[in-house]
């Protein structure tokens, strides 16, 4: 019969299909190659146009700048063989290592970081990170139309002296170094490929430690192959670290299972189920979960109890373990744990800070607050709308502080979950009651995120002010900007004053859970400005 | 046929027309900016982003520079992938939705005729209740859940096939096998109820009765005849083929347009999503026009019905 035949057929021709694949499957690479997923495309080389973590991570380690930023935040000579600072800490001169190359066989110049950095700032590039070049010499005039972006404080004298003046000290400059805004561009290659510039792997030029192969600029697989023009090139020890782009974290399980992959990111049911495994690694983010109260909007917000009997009734334990279970930690304060070091101690600024009301857990002691703060405000009950991302995440945590506030007697919170682009623009125009906001911190100081609740912060939504940490900022920036000791004791001194007045509540603090290959050493993670540097990794 | 087919077209435009206008404007109303960095942005440095990328001009205004540059077939560049033209993204990312669709639907609709037709012939015997049981699930088991199943066992635990990625024949087969799904599905119970029709109608029995055998009355008559009408889901079964696609790419990872699809939708990037919109409305229209067409000239009833119509 006909159809018999088609069927043996098709049976023959599935058969065949699961040989084929069989014979195509291959063995554990070699020692000094490796395969790591992305969770989202590489959607820029541009150091000028770059905004997201794999961007960022790609370009740290083909493209190198000033410094490069060792374990613990150190700050290591990378182009730079030599800084200068004058005494007013507003000018710095760095003699540019002699000889170094661009893949294209040029030597990068002093005249490639101004070319760079005018780019960057130029209104014309668009960059979404311009703002960071703020206290470099007329950055903020050029970003407010009012200077030509070829008047921004960086000049060449010669090809290997690079002088740098600011228009305040900024105390975290050597730091800036070490992120892909202020990295050198050959001029050169900017110009030969126009608009394709850094939007494939062919239409870049590489100085780092790697270059990048087989991108084509929307693909979802590339890798980064060591660069044998690199200056510090024996110090390199991967040949290849391969890239896939999976978005579904339970293919990127299944493919690390398979052995397809070294090292993939997991999501909090995955945690669950790998917390115990040899190959669970976990990296706190510069990044902050926190609640703030629109004072501006709902006067009772105003009232000190009310905030803190709000944040008093979050068990932050039990919330990051039973309900996030991701891997993030409860947070003590706004300043993500892991920034940034005491200069004098070497003690850890969150740890320092340690307002513990802040974030302990007293439900009697948040109902008796609550209640004299309804007395105050002559308020019977507490109505309110708690605002937060449409997310997993944002509905599970939603839900939970309605559960625990409602433990309050009289309080009662109605919840909306939107989209994160909503949130943030809701935030931002005043629409919300309390809202679950997030910051990432730039760089590794805790001024990234400090000098957000300043009063005349424009991100700084639920309007909390305070004279005294206003004050406090301002010191950190100008006054004490050039003495590393006063100027810590001014920052700790503000997060201790917006914890204790409860300004924002802070939640918890992210985490990166990955699965990784235990024989991977050598990967420097920094919570701040570069994630990732991959120069000195190696295989064991 | 000429008139038919210029008004077919016709109204094809119109349909084109409207659903990018439509799209422009909910694509509009949703929230947020295309900026990535946006929650480190102030409103005036927001301000000046949007004004190098054109977004601060009245919607009027875009709109219509939106139109004039559509119709010349310019998506403009993505805003997620700095500098890279929407033609580009699509060119790129086509060839692999491609070849998974066209093979999905190919190994759904073969095995569908087959299914369908066992199960006609042996109507009310375990065949057909076996492949009743099968077409149900195909229908009803969405591709993403048969996508993480296949996934697990045939990639995973079997080494089969790769678990994810793309790259040579053997990645292609999970993602065309979840796809593959719904088309299997539609097509068994369609063939299955024409064919049982077909059979019980005179001319079987006249076949039967001139002392044809058996296969040959199935062959030549009853399958032929029960396929005609087919043509009238493949427009309906491409739509599921496309839409299934987002989801299955996204889970096996394949560089796909239904991928970057809803990618761009996340991150607002809106000459990205206007460019596949109007891609995978283009290709329905024109399906579906196809299949009008083609059925027009095997059933001569349907293209007179188009002309007095």
């Amino acid at each position: 019969m006909k159809f018999k035949t088609v069927g043996k057929l098709g049976a023959v021709a599935l058969a065949s299909a699961f040989i084929l694949a069989a014979c195509g499957n291959k063995g554990a690479d070699s020692d000094k190659s490796v395969s790591f997923q992305e969770n989202s495309e590489l959607a820029t080389l541009d150091p000028s146009k770059v905004t997201d973590v794999v961007g960022m991570t790609q370009l740290g380690n083909t493209e190198e700048g000033l410094y490069r930023i060792g374990k613990d935040n150190k700050i290591e000579n990378a182009l730079a063989t030599s800084t200068k600072v004058s005494d007013n800490n507003k000018q710095y001169t760095f003699t540019i290592r002699k000889g170094t190359k661009w893949s294209n066989g040029d030597t990068v110049t002093a005249k490639d970081f101004v070319y760079s950095w005018q780019r960057t700032v130029n209104p014309k590039t668009a960059s979404q990170y311009a703002y960071i070049f703020s206290g470099i010499k007329n950055a903020d005039k050029i970003a407010a139309g009012k200077a030509n972006y070829k008047t921004l404080g960086v000049k060449a004298e010669g090809n290997d002296k690079l002088v740098v003046s600011l228009d305040r000290p900024i105390p975290y400059f050597k730091l800036l170094m070490g992120m892909p805004q202020f990295f050198p561009q050959s001029e050169k290659a900017v110009e030969k490929y126009g608009s394709k510039y850094g939007t494939s792997a062919s239409t870049t030029v590489y100085n780092g430690p790697f270059k990048l192969e087989g991108w084509t600029g929307s693909n979802l697989s590339w890798k980064l192959v060591k660069n044998n023009t690199y200056w510090d090139k024996s110090a390199v020890k991967m040949d290849k670290i391969n890239y896939q782009v999976v978005k579904d974290s339970g293919t990127a399980v299944n493919m690390y299972n398979s052995k397809k992959l070294d090292r993939v990111y997991i999501n909090g049911d995955q945690v669950k189920n790998y917390k115990n495994s040899k190959d669970y690694l976990k990296y706190l983010m510069a990044s902050t979960f926190y609640l703030e109260f629109n004072e501006k909007k709902d006067k009772y917000f105003q009232n000190e109890k009310i905030r803190e009997a709000l944040s008093l009734a979050v068990d932050r334990s039990q919330y990051t373990n039973k309900v996030l279970g991701d891997g993030s930690v409860p947070a003590t304060g706004l300043t993500s744990a892991g920034l940034a070091k005491d200069p004098k101690t070497g003690k850890d600024f969150a740890k320092e800070v340690d307002v513990p009301s802040a974030s302990e857990y007293d439900l009697s002691k948040a109902k008796k607050l609550m209640a004299e703060g309804l007395k105050e405000e002559g308020l019977k009950t507490l109505n309110f709308q708690l605002l937060s991302d449409d997310t997993t995440n944002g509905k599970a945590t939603t839900e939970f502080l309605q559960a625990a506030w409602e433990k309050i007697p009289n309080v009662k919170v109605s919840l909306s979950n939107i989209p994160f682009k909503n949130r943030l623009a809701n935030s931002a125009s005043g629409k919300f009651d309390v809202v679950v906001s997030a910051w990432g911190a730039d760089f590794s100081d805790p001024i990234s995120f400090l000098q957000l609740f300043t009063s005349d912060n424009s991100l700084n939504n639920g309007k909390w002010k305070n004279a005294e940490y206003d004050k406090l900022i301002n010191a950190a920036n100008t006054t004490d900007a050039g003495k590393p000791e006063a100027r810590w004791n001014d920052m700790k001194k503000a997060e201790q004053i917006l914890l204790k007045d409860e300004g924002i509540a802070p939640l918890y603090q992210q985490a990166y859970s990955f699965l990784q290959r235990d024989n991977i050493k050598g990967i420097v993670y920094n919570s701040a400005g570069l994630n990732f540097n991959f120069k000195d990794m190696y295989v064991k | 046929m000429v008139r038919y087919l210029a008004r077919r077209i016709f109204y094809l435009l119109v349909t084109l027309f409207l659903i990018a206008s439509v799209t422009f404007f909910l694509m509009k109303l949703m929230p947020g900016t295309p900026l990535n960095n946006q929650a480190k942005l102030t409103p005036s440095q927001i301000k000046v982003i949007y004004a190098q990328y054109g977004l601060n001009k009245p919607v009027w205004q875009q709109y219509l520079s939106y139109l004039v540059n559509a119709v010349h077939g310019n998506f403009g560049t993505s805003f997620q992938f700095n500098n890279q033209p929407v033609s580009y993204l699509i060119g790129s990312r086509i060839g692999p939705s491609a070849i998974i669709g066209g093979q999905g639907m190919l190994l759904g609709i073969v095995l569908g005729i087959i299914t369908g037709s066992l199960s006609a012939i042996r109507k009310n015997t375990w065949v057909d209740a076996t492949a009743n049981i099968i077409s149900i699930l195909g229908m009803s088991i969405p591709s993403f859940v048969l996508a993480i199943v296949l996934q697990y066992y045939l990639g995973l635990k079997l080494q089969a096939f790769p678990v994810a990625g793309w790259g040579g024949f053997a990645s292609t087969v999970l993602p065309s096998i979840a796809l593959a799904a719904n088309p299997f599905a539609v097509t068994s119970r369609f063939v299955r109820t024409e064919m049982v029709d077909v059979m019980g109608s005179d001319y079987i029995e006249l076949a039967r009765a001139k002392g044809l055998s058996e296969n040959g009355v199935v062959y030549h008559h009853a399958l032929r005849n029960s396929l005609i009408p087919l043509v009238t889901v493949i427009g309906p079964l491409a739509v599921a083929i496309m839409t299934g696609s987002m989801v299955v790419e996204n889970i096996f990872s394949i560089p796909g347009i239904g991928e970057q699809f809803v990618k761009s939708i996340l991150v607002n990037d809106y000459p990205t999503i206007m460019g596949v919109t109007m891609l995978f409305s283009g290709l329905l229209c024109l399906v579906l026009l196809i299949t009008d067409i083609v059925y027009g000239l095997i059933d001569p009833r349907i293209r007179l019905a188009g002309k007095e119509g």
